[in-house]
């Protein structure tokens, strides 16, 4: 089965179609995936701040991991359902669109800098911290993440334009 | 309030909003904005409202807390404040007549006002002096005045 194919089959599931054919169903899961913003990328997008040391200088990097960004798996919890659900429902119009694809690259690349963190500079994260200076590379992944998500949020806000 | 209504109509024909609306990626830029705006005000709401409640942030006093977000929230309003009006010029007719997007004003008033005004209290005194309850209360109710404000402006494009 090509990969369109896929896509067509997807749009024909019982869940598919009922949500594309109820009234409410489909604006409370697009909502929930745009207002979910806040609780996953937002997280996220304070860390790369605090990494790159544009600001929240007085909370240590380690401290905003706990109390910041753990929150942030919750809002991807309801992002990859809610996404999930939407890109089903209209599956092969998304994979057509060149916005929706680029959105996927920029996710995947985006899984890739999270790694990269988390098996590199995050066990060592309080010794920097104690000689006061984030390393270089852990800069580079603040910045690259923020960059990339605000690419995330322009893919995905765009893409809606071409359906 | 006729002369209001002329200077929207004015400013909903000038060249500008005019390029923005109907230019293929004016509107999808401005809506990009808004929605990074979003992210971060709320974000900074959501965290300010977790000291409150006393479930994230421990280490920090609230008003603490609150200095070190009040620059990338005021920075965050800026965006969709600047991004709303541009979106609201151009349709300023259709947008008047919208219930949501009414709904949307009220709400957003309430929610600054909470902030600002009525709600104040609570986020500049030390909140661990008063009964748990009453703090998990008023972020609860603060998040919620907030987060209408988000679900009625996507309410907007469906209603």
């Amino acid at each position: 089965m090509s990969l369109l194919a896929w896509c067509q089959w997807l749009e024909q599931t019982p869940l598919a179609t009922a949500v594309s054919e109820s009234v409410w169903l489909f604006p409370l899961i697009e909502g929930s995936h745009i207002l979910a913003l806040p609780l996953s990328v937002g997280m996220i997008v304070m860390f790369d701040l605090r990494l790159l040391g544009l600001g929240f200088r007085s909370w240590p990097a380690s401290r905003m991991m706990r109390d910041v960004v753990r929150w942030s798996k919750f809002g991807f919890a309801v992002m990859f359902i809610t996404g999930g659900v939407l890109f089903m429902t209209q599956a092969s119009k998304a994979y057509g669109n060149g916005f929706f694809r680029m959105k996927l690259l920029f996710l995947v690349i985006l899984g890739i800098n999270a790694a990269v963190y988390q098996i590199v500079f995050y066990p060592k994260m309080v010794q920097w911290e104690s000689a006061g200076s984030t390393p270089l590379g852990a800069r580079v992944c603040g910045g690259l993440s923020l960059i990339v998500w605000i690419g995330v949020i322009v893919c995905g806000r765009t893409m809606a334009y071409q359906f | 309030m006729s002369s209001l209504v002329s200077f929207l109509d004015w400013c909903s024909r000038s060249s500008a909003i005019v390029f923005i609306r109907d230019s293929s990626f004016g509107m999808p830029a401005v809506q990009s904005v808004h929605l990074v705006g979003l992210t971060l005000l709320l974000a900074a709401i959501l965290v300010l409202n977790l000291r409150l409640a006393g479930v994230s942030m421990m280490d920090w006093s609230l008003p603490s807390v609150e200095r070190q977000l009040r620059p990338w929230a005021l920075g965050a309003v800026t965006l969709v404040m600047a991004s709303g009006v541009l979106m609201f010029l151009g349709n300023p007719a259709k947008y008047l007549a919208s219930g949501p997007f009414q709904f949307k004003m009220i709400a957003l008033c309430l929610a600054v006002l909470g902030q600002f005004g009525i709600l104040r209290g609570f986020f500049t005194a030390d909140p661990d002096r008063r009964p748990r309850p009453i703090n998990v209360l008023v972020a609860g109710l603060s998040l919620t005045l907030w987060f209408s404000v988000g679900w009625a402006g996507r309410a907007i494009a469906f209603i």
